[in-house]
């Protein structure tokens, strides 16, 4: 075994430290707002060099292919012309914006900040699960619980040769930086109520950003500007921001959006500020997409694709439809329009009523699902007590797209609690473990 | 120097203010406390009245459980606690996440006293934790402006609170005298006037104290 047992002792000790620094994620329940704990699991997922080498491979691959394909669809739309992407999926999609025509973001680049899912199988295999383009939330976990790791056992990491996951940092800064068109970066929030709060406030103070709510930005002449105490406008070139698209700009999108900046998508579309992640790029990671990204690299790269999708079906395909209803009880169905675990449906689970409610509902809607086949995950352990007990668990990489596209050589390893569940949603209630990529 | 919005200013400001308030209230709740154990007619109102705040409880017995920790008074010290910690968490990046943890220990040690059988042992936490706040905006934030903003809030509440309970004049005049250096260097506008006006006070003969609470209060 690569971990100590000297950090797992210290399992208690890093999970009351990162109560003291904050590290929780909001949740509404019952339409009230409550902060949790993320829990930690001091047993690290541990990825071989060699092995991740090839997922870094994979990864870069498969980012670049999304982000030529962003750049084609909101222009030219060479694979919808070529019929490899069917029209449907892209202007039916909910991400797909149709502002964004003909809207190149600085240097060409859509998806600067890109988390992607993946399980290993018990085959050993990784399977893509997911592409998240648009405000990937993550690295901050696995970055801070690393700092308190080392703290607590030391020893640890002087007998463990790993790649050192608290670069994050440097990296998001280079590619902030990379686009940045001249002025101040900022962190763009819609305030502590977000989800994600903790990880937007610890990457500002960890890149040197400026954290952000929308009030604090303004719009001038065609420029974006942070307005600062004594009242003098200092230009931003830069904006990482951390809300969805429809309410980034009021006067372009949803008019009711308190949280956004009125014209900075204006401002976007003159070349006079660079948007991170660029508005747009929902259509490239709908679940529907998902299915033709293998497609897009060979399109795109003329290149076989390193990593593999799992095996999904898209009833809008006739041919695809009868096997979803033939095998209906092994698969786990998955409406494209929902994120965060929630509109997942195993086949097995329903009951005869609900199975017969959901086929009607796939008929009527057949764009609005996918089908997978479920893939039987390594399980992971972890600690429970004195005891490890296996758990189910996903790896969200992280892939930049800089001056070149990296890689950060860690990840988060979220894991069901439940043992029967195979969701590991911290909305959900799981946990989180560190990604050690060995160096050596 | 960092840039800082109005609303940033603002956040800092009242950090400043109600940690300080937590920490001067804490103190004063001690004192308090121990004053009850031997009377025989009930102070609490007496407490209520100086630092002007309503008289909802009773009894002593329901005031020494309920100032302390009830939440849904916004008046008691856990309230207050909680709003330095609304300010604290959306300063992340201009504080640290060195300085903010204190503020996060100090609601985690509060909420522990609350259900302790010895509450005042555990709330020597909570002071402690916001004297290590204290300590590490001066050690760790490297904005002297950002430093200067939340002392001027403390010392504003300092002042403040410090003319409610008609603290003494060398009390007084020693968190004026604080006060100013802050202030004039916190980048904020403020009435340089009521300046004037605090000093000239604490000199008469019989210091009006709620003269001083509404010249500190109408300072920025």
């Amino acid at each position: 075994m690569m971990y100590d047992l000297d950090l797992l002792e210290h399992t208690d000790t890093v999970n009351e430290l990162l109560a003291r620094y904050g590290v929780k994620f909001g949740i509404y329940k019952n339409n009230t707002f409550k902060e949790q704990l993320f829990p930690f699991d001091a047993i690290p997922r541990i990825i071989e060099r060699d092995e991740f080498d090839y997922l870094e491979r994979g990864l870069k691959q498969r980012v670049v292919a999304l982000n030529l394909f962003l750049k084609d669809i909101y222009s030219k739309k060479r694979i919808v012309k070529d019929h490899v992407v069917p029209e449907d999926f892209i202007f039916a999609s909910s991400g797909y914006m149709a502002e964004c025509e003909g809207v190149c973001p600085v240097k060409g680049i859509y998806s600067h900040i890109s988390g992607i899912d993946l399980v290993q199988g018990k085959d050993k295999r990784w399977y893509i699960l997911e592409d998240n383009l648009r405000v990937p939330s993550g690295a901050s976990y696995p970055m801070i619980a690393r700092e308190l790791c080392r703290r607590s056992s030391p020893l640890t990491f002087q007998n463990n040769r790993l790649e050192d996951n608290r670069n994050y940092a440097k990296l998001l800064r280079r590619t902030l930086d990379n686009v940045n068109v001249g002025g101040h970066t900022v962190i763009l929030t819609p305030g502590r109520y977000n989800a994600a709060y903790f990880e937007h406030s610890y990457l500002a103070e960890k890149t040197g950003a400026h954290l952000v709510n929308g009030s604090e930005l303004r719009v001038k002449d065609d420029k974006l500007y942070y307005e600062s105490y004594n009242g003098k406008l200092e230009r931003v070139g830069a904006v990482y921001r951390r809300i969805s698209d429809e309410y980034l700009d009021p006067m372009n999108f949803n008019p009711e959006s308190v949280i956004g900046i009125p014209h900075i998508y204006d401002v976007y579309r003159k070349g006079n500020v660079a948007l991170l992640n660029a508005p747009g790029n929902g259509v490239a990671d709908d679940k529907g997409i998902y299915y033709f990204v293998p497609k897009m690299i060979k399109y795109y790269l003329g290149e076989e694709p390193i990593l593999s999708n799992a095996p999904t079906y898209l009833p809008f395909y006739e041919e695809d439809m009868k096997y979803v209803l033939e095998n209906f009880d092994k698969l786990v169905l998955k409406d494209v329009a929902e994120a965060g675990g929630y509109g997942v449906v195993f086949g097995s689970s329903m009951s005869r009523q609900q199975k017969e409610d959901f086929i009607e509902l796939l008929k009527a809607e057949p764009r609005r699902f996918i089908a997978q086949e479920v893939i039987d995950f390594l399980d992971i352990d972890i600690l429970e007590g004195n005891e490890t007990l296996p758990r189910k668990a996903d790896l969200r990489a992280f892939v930049l797209m800089a001056d070149e596209p990296l890689v950060w050589k860690s990840g988060l390893t979220r894991f069901s609690r439940n043992p029967d569940s195979f969701i590991v949603n911290s909305s959900q209630g799981g946990g989180f473990k560190d990604t050690w990529v060995l160096s050596q | 120097m960092g840039i800082i919005s109005v609303e940033q200013t603002d956040r800092l400001l009242w950090l400043g203010r109600y940690s300080e308030r937590v920490y001067t209230t804490l103190r004063l709740y001690y004192n308090s406390f121990d004053m009850m154990i031997d009377e025989i007619t009930d102070s609490y109102a007496e407490f209520c009245k100086m630092i002007d705040i309503p008289d909802i409880y009773g009894s002593k017995e329901v005031f020494k459980e309920k100032y302390p920790f009830d939440e849904e008074n916004p008046d008691s010290i856990l309230s207050n606690l909680n709003r330095a910690y609304d300010n604290a968490i959306v300063l992340r990046e201009e504080i640290g996440s060195e300085a903010l943890s204190y503020i996060q220990l100090a609601i985690y040690d509060m909420n522990r006293a609350k259900i302790s059988r010895a509450p005042l042992i555990e709330m020597q936490r909570v002071i402690d934790n916001i004297l290590a706040f204290w300590g590490i905006v001066d050690d760790s934030i490297d904005s002297e402006q950002v430093r200067n903003i939340i002392k001027t809030g403390k010392r504003i509440e300092r002042i403040d609170l410090y003319a409610r309970l008609g603290m003494a004049r060398k009390e007084l005049v020693r968190e004026i005298d604080r006060l100013v250096p802050r202030i004039e260097r916190s980048g904020m506008e403020y009435r340089k006037d009521k300046i004037g006006a605090l000093k000239e006070l604490v000199t008469q003969p019989e210091i009006n104290y709620y003269r001083i609470v509404y010249e500190v209060e109408t300072i920025l």
